[in-house]
């Protein structure tokens, strides 16, 4: 991993050179500070490359229109080591230093959080594709704006399915990672299904980084859970589905916030992950039709990845990060402006569909208008995207089918 | 409460502790014995769970059977070590000895990182999470299967120790260093028995917790913890102390994880400094 990074950053390094000279009239810069080194090394590559292919379209598409005139698109990046106190330096320096008047969000929620009171202070919009705390947006900045649904509508979609589903539905337990984004899907995930007349019958937190949950799913199997929802991560949702089987644990469903998404989830599962839901921001599958160059999730997919043909599978993120870009593009092209206030009012007063889905801030700058979408691991060793119905590939198995009664 | 949950919760807690005191007894040996806090132990249990892991995956060798080899390979690597680095360092400060386990902890982890990647593994067989229920209390035949080997284990450690000369003479050098090296004790060579079979053991360990828990690189910080904590709250000296810690860690962990998860460290922890403030003596219980 350490050593794809370096690459990328000397891949990059020209682009800095090439940046260095005062940004030329014709041309818009955007800022962006994104972890190409440290623990989310990867994810950052994700969203850089995300943030490039857009920027790259709209470059072959001739640029962006304001007053009658095509602006070219180039961004400037710095490396934040995945360590959110230097990415507040560096949108500090981006906003004095490179006078970058728009910024693209770093990868992660903590570093959306110190970024954006930066930008607040500089009066900057920031668009930002991969922070979905709502910790962010809840101190009433007017700058920052996130395209990806926050994180207590994480497990929305799983119970909205599970209803649509099964009349008879009647108790949830939800178990989550005590951490920040774990506790708001959990307890966004308890609200709703309260919302929804449904009975909470466990709701705990279990310490970050554990390495035995028996205690929970033995008071989970003891109040008789039709619905078991995980808010944590990869690892822990591993567990969980180890130990349900373990210990007999049998609901009707099962659905976890992070992991089911990724492929590792099955490989270390086996046919224990079969009837698993899992959340996503984004997947190929999806059938909206948007208003941008590629309209589809799956014409977006196939030209990422004749692009980048390293990727096989595309990642939400970096279909979040383009999305941000082409919030930003439509944005100014309606101001039809390069003052950052005034590109800032068109952000806010976006209403557009994309290949992404719906982009659309509330009052405070988050997309809640975009629906998570749900997927199911299959017996047939594929994975389907399945919720919301109108734009799913497959007809969701439920219920679960018992843990002694599989092949 | 009900009487089955709680049948549940003991038995839970019964076997975790069978897993957590081979968790912790070659570092407790290697403590007790040689002074030296090995924070590599953790490294150890995690290369030990790979090589279960990659001789399933690729030789499709059951994993209780692959447990031998593990117990070899991390065997032969712990004397490797402890000839080639720890003797260098066996009479300096205490200090020295956790900057070069620790050093060592971060060698071990990048390696891994470097060569197997940070991706998540499991060892999952046909059998993983299939069991037997006895009343309302269900029994997972690879925990079942983990805490036999672990009392095996256990047992066979505490007779080696007791029964044979290399055994006594391990002990003895425990107890006094010049007393043993008098009597003609190759101190060299009972150290570096002691250390690889310290390591052999966190192999086995590792070998049955890559079937219980998804395991990277970086799982061995955690249970580095968690053996440190058993050998303060059972105290070093003996094997028997290594299963009262581990059962009291168990016990506290998942009766209190029943009622207060996000407790659930935060008082096995405050339990732990209780214990080193009304008695401290639990730690260096060695001659007791």
């Amino acid at each position: 991993m350490k050593r794809t990074a370096l690459v990328s950053l000397l891949a990059l390094a020209p682009a800095f050179v090439s940046a260095a000279p005062a940004p030329a009239a014709d041309k818009i810069v955007f800022g962006a500070a994104v972890s190409l080194t440290g623990k989310t090394a990867k994810e950052g590559e994700y969203t850089r490359d995300g943030y490039n292919f857009f920027v790259d379209k709209i470059n072959e598409m001739g640029g962006i229109t304001v007053g009658g005139k095509k602006y070219k698109v180039e961004v400037k990046y710095y490396d934040d080591e995945s360590k959110s106190e230097r990415t507040a330096q560096l949108i500090e320096k981006l906003i004095n230093e490179d006078k970058v008047t728009f910024i693209l969000g770093p990868y992660g929620s903590a570093p959306s959080g110190t970024a954006a009171p930066i930008c607040e202070k500089y009066k900057i919009p920031m668009i930002e594709a991969n922070g979905s705390a709502e910790s962010i947006f809840n101190k009433g900045y007017k700058y920052t704006f996130a395209v990806l649904s926050p994180a207590k509508l994480y497990l929305k979609g799983v119970i909205d399915l599970v209803l649509t589903k099964d009349k008879n539905v009647k108790t949830v337990a939800v178990l989550g990672e005590n951490e920040p984004f774990s506790k708001e899907v959990a307890s966004g995930a308890a609200d709703y299904a309260k919302e929804k007349g449904l009975t909470v019958v466990y709701q705990e937190l279990y310490p970050t980084g554990t390495q035995d949950v028996s205690a929970l799913l033995t008071n989970i199997k003891a109040k008789n859970a039709d619905v078991v929802l995980g808010a944590g991560h990869l690892q822990d949702s591993l567990l969980i589905v180890k130990q349900a089987k373990d210990l007999g644990v049998t609901p009707k469903a099962m659905g976890f916030s992070v992991g089911p998404s990724s492929p590792e989830f099955r490989e270390n599962l086996k046919g224990n992950a079969d009837y698993v839901f899992g959340a996503t921001q984004w997947t190929e599958a999806l059938k909206y039709n948007g208003d941008d160059p590629w309209k589809t999730p799956k014409a977006y997919g196939d030209a990422f990845r004749a692009k980048y043909p390293k990727y096989s599978v595309i990642p939400y993120q970096v279909a979040e990060s383009s999305a941000a870009v082409i919030a930003f593009w439509r944005a100014i092209e309606k101001a039809n402006s390069l003052d950052p206030t005034r590109v800032r009012d068109a952000i806010a007063a976006l209403d557009i569909m994309t290949f992404y889905g719906p982009i659309k801030f509330d009052s405070r700058g988050i997309n809640i208008y975009k629906p998570m979408a749900v997927e199911q691991l299959h017996p047939d060793g594929k994975k389907y995207t399945v919720f919301p119905a109108s734009v799913a590939e497959r007809d969701a198995l439920y219920p679960m089918v018992p843990w002694d009664r599989r092949k | 409460m009900s009487l089955g949950e709680l049948g549940q919760i003991f038995v839970n807690a019964v076997l975790l502790s069978g897993i957590l005191a081979l968790v912790a007894l070659g570092f407790s040996l290697v403590w007790g014995i040689m002074n030296i806090v090995n924070l590599a132990h953790g490294a150890f249990i995690v290369l030990g769970a790979y090589v279960t892991f990659f001789l399933h995956e690729l030789l499709h060798v059951d994993p209780f059977l692959s447990i031998p080899a593990s117990m070899l390979v991390l065997f032969t690597l712990g004397w490797g070590i402890q000839r080639g680095l720890i003797n260098q360092i066996i009479k300096a400060p205490l200090l020295a000895t956790f900057l070069l386990t620790f050093g060592l902890e971060l060698l071990i982890v990048n390696l891994i990182n470097f060569f197997f990647k940070a991706d998540l593994r499991s060892v999952t067989t046909p059998y993983s999470g299939t069991g037997f229920t006895l009343g309302s209390v269900r029994i997972p035949y690879i925990r079942l299967g983990a805490l036999g080997v672990s009392l095996f284990l256990v047992a066979a450690l505490a007779w080696y120790l007791k029964s044979t000369r290399t055994g006594r003479a391990i002990r003895a050098t425990g107890m006094d260093l010049d007393a043993a090296r008098l009597t003609g004790v190759k101190v060299a060579a009972v150290y570096a028995s002691t250390f690889a079979i310290g390591a052999g053991m966190a192999g086995a360990a590792g070998s049955l917790l890559s079937m219980i828990v998804p395991f990277d690189p970086n799982l061995g910080g955690t249970y580095t913890q968690r053996a440190f904590a058993i050998c303060v709250l059972g105290g070093l000296g003996n094997v028997a102390n290594v299963v009262i810690g581990a059962s009291i860690y168990a016990f506290v962990d998942v009766f209190v994880g029943a009622r207060l998860p996000s407790l659930s460290r935060a008082v096995t922890f405050a339990l732990l400094v209780l214990l080193l403030v009304l008695r401290p003596q639990g730690i260096a219980g060695k001659s007791a």
